[in-house]
């Protein structure tokens, strides 16, 4: 089952589609997932991330297009997909009877992790998860944190060469959140491929090397999150204070400063200014009124994740 | 572990559940069968032909669970992870067959030997006989519940509703309760049209009941088999065509 292959990009879709009826659930999606990476799906409730995330792991078949996943056809080879592929679903349901150890060890099972080998990983996972104390009990007895971190743990028994979270923290408690976040950081390291769907910017911030938007079932954007900042124009803020009050000339020069967005005047010695890049605008700043007005104090406010996912799905929806 | 042991594991979860199966039909057989045996005169040893017949409506209803527990594992969003799974689809309707005969097994072994024993019938030969025939009706009619299941893809009261509806037609026109010689015309045409009827005759000829009142048994193995294999594959087709357009609820 261990495949041993390099690829440069483990997941490749192309104009992959999904239509329920007469909604259009995704709508022929490109998308590329570098191999080694955590790529973070962004997007507001009914933006297609959960419908990716089942075309991929072969739960569902597309309307159209297809995918690559470490180079396997979810339409040709589904079963292939499925052996280097694992998913984490959003809300784990359906072990009524269960007990977390027979689902984990029932999971690794299915990936070829036998004997003592399975023993000993199930019992670490079940540690390493907090639920050691609630192996024997059943599932339908389990909270719904807890339930959740054993949904996620199961991706730790058999560590898939493309792990699949679809919103890996909701509903567990913020100690939680952060242990989940330091194992998916872990799976990276070793070498998985990682795919997380969140709504949860904070979760993006964290865990993303790359940063996929999509809104209606459409890709918007895909790039690191700094360029994704620096995508948003007049999105840093740039608060300057003078030593004495600025003048006239000075707001001028300001103003014609490249990648200058918006000025305003917040007393006789503060300016806040919105810019693109403030790393590219300040250096010019600090040229161009230098024989003017001196600077008392700088401060640089980066637009946040939040603004960034605002701009885009704004854009699409043409606001 | 496979998929098949995890979900026995399920099954059998709790054991009081199943001794509950054996004292029901233990309370069928000799309190129900009983009386009515006493009201049905015209056919010698009714309460073996009665207990005979319960044996199959075990198993259908054993084959007729199989199916809902299908259905419902796609609604409860269970059936997403086991499509993520490495197996094959072909796999994963075998498994739900491999289930729904355990089951069954599980369901019928004691009380058959008891009828068995008090027929005077008992022998290896024809225990084993008799269990072959039960899990062959039990395959057939898991493989059909379990292909009905794409109704239920779309609705899943429309699904609800038809296998009601097929399940009381299926069981009241057929001989699993009485033979076809004490049927009137058009019931006993009708009763001939349903799979079960050649499943409950087929069983009763292997155990030597009286075959005056049976079917021809090759005709009844062929039509048995045919169901079998039949829904097998239509089972599967629908399986492996159809599951993975689902959303679950």
């Amino acid at each position: 089952m261990e495949d041993q292959r390099f690829l440069e990009w483990s997941v490749e879709s192309r104009e992959l589609t999904k239509v329920y009826g007469k909604k259009i659930a995704l709508d022929h999606l490109n998308l590329d997932v570098s191999t080694g990476q955590v790529l973070v799906l962004l997007g507001p409730n009914g933006s297609g991330k959960t419908t990716f995330l089942h075309l991929i792991s072969t739960v569902l078949k597309p309307s159209g297009g297809t995918a690559l996943v470490m180079g396997y056809d979810i339409i040709k080879q589904p079963l292939k997909v499925r052996q280097v592929s694992s998913i984490s679903f959003q809300d784990p349901r359906g072990f009524w009877r269960h007990k977390p150890s027979h689902i984990l060890s029932f999971h690794a099972s299915m990936y070829g992790v036998d004997g003592q080998e399975r023993k000993r990983i199930v019992e670490k996972t079940l540690k390493d998860f907090e639920l050691w104390s609630s192996k024997d009990t059943k599932f339908m007895h389990l909270s719904g944190g807890q339930a959740k971190r054993l949904e996620v743990a199961k991706l730790f028994v058999y560590k898939p060469k493309l792990a699949i979270f679809d919103e890996p923290t909701t509903m567990v408690d913020l100690d939680g959140k952060g242990m989940i976040w330091d194992k998916i950081h872990e799976l990276k390291e070793e070498g998985s491929t990682v795919i997380v769907a969140t709504n949860e910017v904070r979760e993006a911030e964290y865990l993303a090397d790359k940063i996929t938007i999509l809104a209606g079932g459409k890709h918007l954007v895909t790039d690191s999150l700094g360029n994704l900042k620096d995508s948003v124009r007049g999105g840093d803020v740039v608060d300057l204070e003078f030593a004495l009050p600025v003048e006239q000339r000075v707001l001028e020069l300001i103003q014609g400063i490249e990648g200058t967005d918006d000025l305003k005047v917040v007393d006789t010695n503060r300016v806040r200014v919105r810019v693109s890049m403030s790393e590219d605008w300040l250096p010019k700043m600090t040229d161009r009124i230098h024989d003017f007005a001196k600077v008392k104090s700088i401060k640089v406010t980066e637009p946040s994740l939040d603004d960034v996912f605002l701009k885009y799905t704004e854009e699409s929806r043409g606001v | 572990m496979s998929l098949l042991s995890f979900d026995l594991r399920e099954a059998f979860d709790s054991i009081s559940w199943v001794v509950y199966h054996w004292v029901y039909f233990a309370f069928q057989f000799f309190v129900y069968g009983a009386l009515i045996s006493k009201l049905i005169v015209s056919l010698p040893n009714y309460l073996f032909y009665y207990g005979t017949g319960l044996l199959i409506l075990v198993s259908f209803n054993v084959a007729s669970w199989s199916g809902r527990r299908f259905v419902e594992s796609a609604h409860e969003g269970r059936l997403r992870y086991m499509l993520s799974l490495p197996m094959k689809r072909s796999e994963l309707f075998l498994e739900q067959i491999g289930l729904g005969v355990v089951v069954n097994l599980s369901r019928v072994l004691p009380p058959l030997i008891v009828i068995l024993w008090l027929g005077g019938l008992y022998t290896p030969i024809a225990l084993i006989g008799s269990l072959i025939i039960l899990t062959l009706v039990t395959i057939g009619i898991t493989g059909l519940m379990v292909s009905l299941s794409v109704i239920a893809f779309k609705s899943f009261d429309i699904y609800s509703a038809i296998v009601a509806a097929l399940s009381a037609i299926l069981i009241r026109f057929s001989t699993v309760n009485y033979p076809l010689i004490s049927m009137s015309q058009g019931y006993s045409d009708v009763s001939l049209a349903n799979p079960l009827t050649y499943g409950a005759d087929l069983f009763r000829y292997g155990l030597s009941l009286d075959t005056s009142v049976l079917l021809n048994p090759a005709l009844a193995a062929t039509v048995v088999i045919a169901l079998c294999v039949g829904t097998m594959f239509v089972g599967m087709f629908f399986i492996s065509r159809m599951v993975e357009g689902v959303r679950s609820s």
